[in-house]
């Protein structure tokens, strides 16, 4: 048995040890996605989401069976390392729009008193655990491939989508009052 | 009110453009880079003269915007097979040797400028990548083709 001190310096040491994954996977899809051919995001852009069913594709499986099919090591190969780069892109642009999605809830929480504690701790929750997500989707494409990871992916974008909603709805609660009250003075 | 007045030309452009050019043309793949090919490389804007004597020259560059960012992402869905095949379909349908556009597509990769403004970055790499996979398939085909004399 171990104590409660021990277990709770444990934990913090495990979650500081899995923040640094998830951040240092975070910069290392930056630097290999800038190898890409498009240019990369402006932490500050606001992107045109990545609609679900293209989170499906990218990590999807069929497309490799289909190559796998013509037997040719160069094809998949290819294949390989084209819908890698795909999904470190994608990693990479889901953790820029939360980074995003929280410093806006940040600004936004400044400008309001009417905060929820257990909400507010959700949120930061949610957030941390995306973080965590990104950075061992990081990590399992970079050794098992973005088809292994089909799974965890397609759950990254729905909890991605989960925050941008509730910071939506906390905008809409919290600003909106305001836009009335101002708009009606 | 002035919103559904600028609204309903868009949607009246658009199924316009859809009737009478879109659906003439054979596949997906080149609708797409029929779509691109009116748009101006310099400023992004997009013309159709027809269109535009139609309804009005900023209507008409929003309906080719809007179905050119329709077919872009229909056109990213597919699987590789179904790109394949829509590859197929273009290159039939083209009075170019197959052979010779398939060379040039690899060496200048022209599909790049298909791409609309303001797509998802990753949806755009997905695409470029599955046209690229395509393109290295359909030509590893050909070489493990028997040759006719």
């Amino acid at each position: 048995m171990i104590g409660i001190p021990t277990a709770l310096l444990l934990g913090s040491i495990l979650l500081l040890l899995l923040l640094f994954v998830a951040m240092r996977g975070s910069g290392n899809a930056r630097k290999l996605s800038s190898g890409s051919d498009l240019p990369l995001l402006d932490d500050q852009a606001a992107l045109d989401p990545c609609p679900p069913e293209f989170v499906a594709r990218i990590f999807s499986s069929e497309d490799w069976k289909f190559v796998a099919k013509a037997k040719s090591p160069q094809l998949e190969n290819l294949f390989r390392r084209e819908r890698k780069l795909v999904a470190l892109l994608w990693v990479h642009q889901t953790s820029t729009a939360i980074r995003r999605i929280m410093r806006e809830h940040t600004q936004a929480t400044r400008q309001s008193h009417d905060l929820h504690f257990a909400t507010e701790t959700k949120l930061v929750l949610l957030y941390a655990e995306l973080m965590l997500l990104c950075g061992m989707l990081f990590l399992a494409i970079q050794s098992a491939g973005p088809q292994r990871v089909r799974g965890l992916a397609v759950y990254a974008d729905a909890l991605s989508q989960r925050l941008a909603q509730a910071q939506l709805d906390f905008q809409t609660v919290t600003v909106g009052p305001k836009l009335h009250s101002a708009g009606s003075s | 009110m002035n919103a559904t007045v600028k609204l309903v030309p868009v949607q009246a452009a658009y199924d316009d453009l859809l009737n009478r050019s879109l659906s003439k043309i054979s596949c997906d793949l080149a609708r797409l880079i029929y779509l691109a090919s009116t748009r101006d490389y310099n400023t992004g804007t997009y013309h159709h003269d027809g269109l535009a004597a139609r309804f009005r020259p900023d209507v008409a560059g929003k309906a080719l915007e809007i179905a050119h960012r329709q077919i872009f992402y229909q056109l990213s869905a597919y699987s590789l097979e179904e790109l394949l095949a829509q590859l197929q379909t273009y290159l039939d349908c083209s009075h170019e040797s197959a052979a010779d556009v398939l060379r040039t597509w690899q060496k200048l990769e022209p599909y790049r400028i298909a791409i609309p403004v303001e797509v998802n970055p990753a949806v755009a790499r997905l695409f470029l990548s599955n046209v690229r996979l395509a393109l290295a398939i359909w030509r590893f085909r050909q070489e493990q083709a028997p040759k006719h004399p």
